[in-house]
């Protein structure tokens, strides 16, 4: 099925301003390539709990239109959020001999992004009064 | 990453950025979630992102990419691509939901091969 065009243009949207605010995040918190990388772990740490109490609440009111959906989540908030970042600091960490600390960083990160995200959609769905969802969102956008 | 960006600059990092997230948007419809599999669009772009990040830091490294195009591309286009929220919050969906195995099957395989990619990817273009 065909994307309409306002919710690529709502996922456009909220794609530049999550992108706008994690560079905003990288320029607030500047560390050197040996440093413990806080700033994307604070990112994608508020993204996930902020993801997971839209999946929990907005997400699973059936009157929630579609292109807000994907503007706020997969837009805004996957942007805002990153992977690649978090391989990257692994990259640079490692060359700079410092491994351990990298070994460490990528344990807080993906500790800490699922427990915040239990707890995103357990809030989220009990301010909601509604099950938490335990069916992943269709098409894998978590809508 | 100091020092003044310049309005273009920033510019071109959040288009990068837009431009990612409409692929991954894009990619995540067009392979869709069926129950206990593993959500395999947020897969593809996170892995695929993760690579493409590793060559560019191995670019980097001798001098072969300009600073600027350096925060155009990784922070603003792979960034945007990839995502971390949408990976977190799908993992818990399938534990929640009893799907232990497809959860855990999800951290491991997406952190096994982002890190293989970017890992490969900065040794080949360094």
């Amino acid at each position: 099925m065909p994307s309409p065009a306002p919710t690529l243009l709502a996922v456009a949207v909220g794609g530049m301003a999550g992108t706008g605010l994690r560079l905003a995040f990288d320029l607030a918190f500047p560390h050197g390539d040996a440093e413990f990388p806080i700033e994307t772990l604070l990112v994608n740490l508020v993204g996930t709990f902020a993801l997971g109490w839209l999946a929990g609440g907005l997400w699973t009111r059936p009157t929630t239109p579609t292109w807000l959906k994907a503007g706020l989540g997969p837009g805004l908030i996957g942007s805002f959020t990153t992977l690649s970042a978090v391989m990257a600091s692994l990259l640079v960490l490692t060359r700079e001999g410092e491994a351990w600390l990298g070994a460490l960083y990528l344990l807080v990160s993906v500790a800490g992004g699922l427990l915040l995200a239990a707890l995103g959609l357990k809030l989220g769905s009990r301010l909601a009064h509604r099950p938490m969802p335990h069916e992943v969102g269709d098409a894998g956008s978590t809508l | 990453m100091s020092g003044a960006l310049s309005p273009p600059v920033i510019a071109a990092v959040l288009g990068a950025g837009a431009a990612g997230a409409v692929l991954r948007y894009l990619l995540s419809r067009a392979f869709p979630v069926r129950p206990g599999h593993l959500p395999g669009g947020i897969l593809i772009v996170n892995v695929i992102g993760s690579g493409v990040a590793g060559a560019l830091i191995g670019l980097a490294e001798r001098a072969a990419l300009d600073g600027d195009l350096r925060l155009v591309l990784v922070t603003g286009f792979c960034g945007g691509l990839t995502t971390f929220s949408t990976w977190s919050v799908e993992t818990v969906e399938l534990a929640t939901g009893g799907r232990w195995r497809a959860a855990v099957l999800n951290v491991a395989v997406t952190l096994v091969l982002g890190l293989g990619a970017a890992a490969a990817a900065y040794l080949a273009f360094r």
